[in-house]
């Protein structure tokens, strides 16, 4: 059994541990919350500027 | 964990070449989302395209006023104000409450960010109360505009004077803006000019920005991450003036600030700790004015990212804003009173 399930009683229910609930995981999913919260106003975009209409660049 | 090799800037660093996707992360959605619900509001303004080579201020010169620390510890607005400047001034959002305080009225105010609630203050937030104050206390933390430390006190002067001076100024206002700050632009009477911030590649297949425009038929601006560097793209690009000072663009902090200073400082903490901060801010030796300053990692990524589109304009750059990190090629450094008073 996993360590997060660790404890001085039984359940009821046998419980599984998901992939989804790898540790490892679970902290690579706070570290990316986290870092969205570092991030800029909007995007950059290498190499352009502006386009004026739907079809014709300038 | 943090590395040996991660300390002193590191990790901010090693950040860069993900900030596009980290801020496509925190803000890509949201800018779409409000770009659709920006459409109801097509009438409300023109597009972009109206303002287009249009003879905004005199001359072939522009002077972009954003809102960095420098603006105060510089007294920038001051020297415009004695020198006076015959070319267009455009102002950021967030530098707008200090220009009309001053008596400049600028002749394009930009602004781009769809957060929800913070922006908002830039014009005032009708609706702000003391219980929405205690649960973010960005503005407080920040050198910006030293009166938001004030909040509510800045808040009923910023709604005075657009409410005073708003009607009529042109306001560059991106379809990613949320609905309070189109709401409150619309209500005090601002000369719309819809665009649509690049959120990818407008040429690609499948893309995002490209269905906006579709949608709403208004250009697409590479806003370079930032509001700063959009006023910057509004005057090379969409006024197209051969000369463009900036001002207030710091992309980053004098040295003797405070980390808990810093706009990230509280993301930074529950990133890395308190006892790793050094880590995510990386120090500049600026050589134009023989000072060291120091930078996080969406500053970094938008100093790069303006180096990029500077290495690529036809126009001029001049930074007048005598100090922070922006500098290097393309970029020549003057000071404020050099460029005003330099015969056009």
């Amino acid at each position: 059994m996993s360590d997060i399930l660790k404890g001085n009683f039984k359940t009821k229910t046998v419980v599984s541990v998901s992939q989804g609930d790898d540790p490892e995981r679970l902290e690579d999913r706070f570290e990316r919350e986290a870092l969205k919260k570092l991030g800029g106003s909007i995007a950059f975009v290498r190499k352009k500027k502006v386009k004026w209409a739907d079809k014709v660049d300038d | 964990m943090i590395y040996e090799s991660e300390k002193k800037g590191g990790l901010a660093r090693k950040l860069l070449d993900h900030m596009g996707q980290i801020t496509q992360d925190r803000h890509g959605n949201l800018a779409r989302a409000n770009a659709r619900a920006n459409l109801a509001r097509k009438g409300a303004g023109q597009s972009l395209a109206a303002l287009r080579g249009q003879p905004v201020g005199a001359g072939e010169r522009a002077l972009v006023i954003a809102a960095g620390p420098s603006i105060r510890r510089q007294d920038t607005l001051r020297k415009v104000v004695e020198n006076g400047f015959e070319g267009a001034i455009i102002a950021t959002e967030s530098a707008m409450r200090g220009c009309l305080l001053n008596g400049i009225i600028p002749d394009l105010v930009v602004t781009l960010d769809p957060h929800v609630t913070r922006i908002v203050r830039w014009f005032g937030d009708p609706a702000l109360s003391e219980s929405a104050l205690a649960d973010d206390d960005y503005f407080r933390r920040q050198e910006q505009d030293e009166a938001f430390a004030s909040e509510m006190r800045a808040n009923e002067e910023i709604l005075r004077l657009l409410d005073e001076h708003g009607r009529g100024i042109k306001i560059a206002l991106a379809s990613s803006a949320s609905d309070v700050v189109v709401s409150r632009v619309i209500d005090c009477g601002m000369d719309i000019y819809w665009w649509n911030p690049m959120l990818d590649d407008p040429d690609e297949p499948e893309s995002i920005t490209a269905g906006m425009m579709a949608e709403n038929g208004w250009p697409c601006v590479n806003a370079g991450g930032n509001v700063g560097t959009a006023a910057w793209m509004m005057a090379t690009e969409v006024l197209e003036k051969q000369t463009v000072a900036l001002t207030g663009m710091d992309f980053g902090y004098y040295s003797d600030t405070a980390y808990k200073n810093t706009q990230y400082y509280t993301e930074a903490v529950a990133l890395v700790g308190e006892d790793n901060l050094d880590s995510l801010f990386v120090r500049f030796d600026n050589p134009h004015y023989d000072a060291w300053f120091f930078t996080d990692p969406a500053y970094l990524w938008y100093r790069e990212s303006f180096l990029e589109l500077v290495a690529d304009s036809d126009s001029k750059t001049v930074n007048c804003t005598e100090g922070g990190v922006l500098f290097g090629p393309g970029i020549d450094v003057f000071t404020l009173n050099e460029f005003l008073t330099a015969t056009p």
